[in-house]
């Protein structure tokens, strides 16, 4: 089981007997420190996608389902294909991807997790963090090097997210897959 | 949806969090809703012994008893009194439903999918805190699937068309318009709440916020101030914020004691029920209140507030805190915002010498945002009011 807050894009949970693929989270907060997690969610075996709500704790059933590492090869509209150890390769629908996409980039050598249903590859999972160069940002305005002023930043795969002030254009940073946020300089 | 004879029937539970926040919105909720659409009410609270400070006449002891038309039970834990499904169940500020209404509920939508003709479960909502943050827009009126394949709705209070809307009763500004046009109302509710000496020139203020040390700041401010400033405290967390400047202990303080320290006039208020609140804040020339009702009614009473807002780890309600403001200060011209926001900010960061002297620029500029709040009401209500939205949508679902 994990939680609403704990999903990921790529994660499939069980909801009402049907498998649903996660393929974005957006977390926000209430009143009371309660998080609040919006999801977007794809049937596994229809062609359907729908947005739902959910408290943080709000607990869901995560399905094992068969799992291989993967690293990514190429891109071939619309598909994402991946390949295992043994070379073969596996297509996976880029809206199956989600928010996850914004990181494959090409030459990435970290390894992802492609995700299996009946034999079709049906999501990706990425690492909990991967390194990326920053392919844009603005220079420091504030010369702040405590890490707390943040500002926006493009990276390699034209993602955003806000990044300590410190951070140039060049740099490689290391962020959370998970929740898109800036970890570090590397 | 106004027939005398409405058939539906729909349940409410409410968690007391702090005193009277959570169940003072779930209370008008309920009273609108049996009012203004004559559904038949249950309201199921865990702590009525809070919720007889807002409404007196309520007797904590009993399991079930009924007030302005709502049914209203005690929720504990097992359930004293049986829960019979109705129409709607709202769970108010995402509380955790009680086990047996839980699987109760699971048990109806079981059945329901074997025979078409069995009771179907209730619609069940989940009524969220208000917030100005245009996510809001886009998580409103989703469903949540939950794993036992029930379907639950988030509804959003806000101040968007695309919201869930705010609560406002019927014809509260006109009721508000006429108490404030009469002069002598005012001072007859002061001395009702046996507030003596203050006169009608004398600047009004009431307090009800979270523990600040900004308030010992301030009063020290309208202590040296030139004119006569009166501050209405409720016994409480604001008023032990006080206890350095006080002469006595916050302990010994009760309903109508008046502690002078020069210009300012520290006075105790009596418990109220809400519609004598609503008239203390219609009443006063500034309010200082707190998390969402208070801070609703301070905007319902067209006058100047402070937000004092509940705090959340990371500084998180201070992004609350702006995007109200923002939307607050569309229409006020850029320095008038500017002082407004810069105090409320001052005040919720705890910075006493900035919310002093904002303070004080304030009465500057004291009656174009009298203006404001005065015409705000009229803008934030989007013309429809949170019941009707919700009344609207139940139909809808």
């Amino acid at each position: 089981m994990k939680t609403a807050h704990e999903l990921r894009p790529g994660n499939v949970i069980m909801l009402d007997g049907s498998p649903w693929v996660v393929q974005k989270t957006e977390t926000t907060r209430s009143g009371r420190n309660a998080a609040i997690v919006k999801l977007k969610l794809k049937h596994v075996l229809q062609d359907s996608t729908t947005e739902s709500t959910f408290k943080g704790e709000d607990k869901m059933e995560d399905i094992i389902l068969e799992r291989l590492d993967c690293t990514y090869s190429y891109y071939a509209d619309p598909m994402y294909v991946f390949m295992d150890a043994e070379y073969n390769q596996y297509d996976v629908e880029a809206e199956n991807l989600g928010d996850a996409a914004a990181y494959i980039v090409d030459g990435m050598e970290e390894n992802c997790q492609v995700t299996f249903y009946e034999g079709k590859a049906i999501s990706v999972e990425l690492p909990t963090s991967v390194v990326r160069e920053v392919t844009y940002t603005e220079p420091s305005a504030r010369g702040d090097t405590s890490g707390k002023v943040m500002k926006p930043a493009t990276i390699t795969g034209g993602g955003t997210l806000s990044v300590a002030d410190f951070v140039k254009t060049g740099d490689m940073i290391e962020i959370d897959t998970r929740t898109n946020e800036f970890k570090k300089r590397v | 949806m106004t027939s005398q004879n409405n058939p539906e029937r729909w349940d409410i539970f409410c968690a007391v969090v702090d005193n009277y926040g959570d169940i003072g919105v779930t209370w008008r909720l309920a009273k609108q809703l049996s009012a203004k659409h004559r559904i038949a009410i249950t309201l199921w609270v865990d702590d009525l012994k809070s919720f007889s400070h807002i409404l007196p006449a309520l007797d904590p002891a009993l399991p079930s008893q009924i007030h302005f038309g709502v049914t209203i039970n005690q929720w504990s834990d097992p359930l004293p009194i049986l829960y019979q499904a109705g129409n709607v169940l709202i769970e108010a500020f995402a509380c955790e439903l009680p086990e047996q209404v839980k699987t109760r509920l699971i048990s109806m939508h079981q059945a329901s999918k074997l025979d078409p003709n069995a009771e179907r479960p209730p619609l069940w909502l989940n009524l969220e805190y208000l917030s100005a943050e245009s996510w809001v827009e886009g998580c409103h009126g989703l469903p949540s699937m939950q794993a036992s394949g029930l379907k639950k709705y988030f509804y959003f209070p806000g101040f968007t068309a695309k919201t869930g809307g705010l609560i406002c009763e019927n014809e509260l500004f006109e009721k508000r318009d006429a108490w404030q046009r009469e002069p002598q109302n005012r001072l007859d509710l002061f001395s009702s709440l046996g507030l003596s000496g203050i006169t009608a020139d004398d600047e009004v203020v009431s307090v009800f916020s979270y523990e600040s040390s900004t308030l010992q700041a301030l009063c020290e401010a309208w202590q040296n101030s030139e004119h006569t400033t009166h501050a209405l405290f409720p016994k409480g967390r604001s008023l032990n914020s006080l206890q350095p400047i006080l002469p006595c202990s916050v302990e010994t303080l009760t309903a109508g004691t008046q502690i002078k320290l020069g210009n300012l006039v520290i006075h105790i208020l009596p418990m109220t029920d809400q519609e004598g609140y609503d008239k203390l804040l219609w009443s006063c020339d500034f309010n200082i209140v707190r998390g969402e009702d208070s801070f609703l009614r301070a905007q319902w009473a067209a006058k100047p507030f402070i937000w004092h807002i509940y705090a959340q780890e990371d500084d998180y309600h201070l992004i609350k805190l702006d995007a109200f403001m923002q939307l607050y200060c569309n229409n006020l011209p850029p320095e008038l915002a500017k002082s407004w926001k810069a105090l409320n900010l001052a005040f919720n960061k705890e910075q006493q010498e900035l919310t002093v002297s904002h303070w004080q620029k304030l009465n500057l500029i004291g009656l174009p945002l009298l203006r404001h709040a005065k015409q705000w009401p009229i803008d934030a209500i989007n013309d429809v009011d949170l019941v009707s939205r919700l009344v609207q949508f139940v139909k809808n679902s």
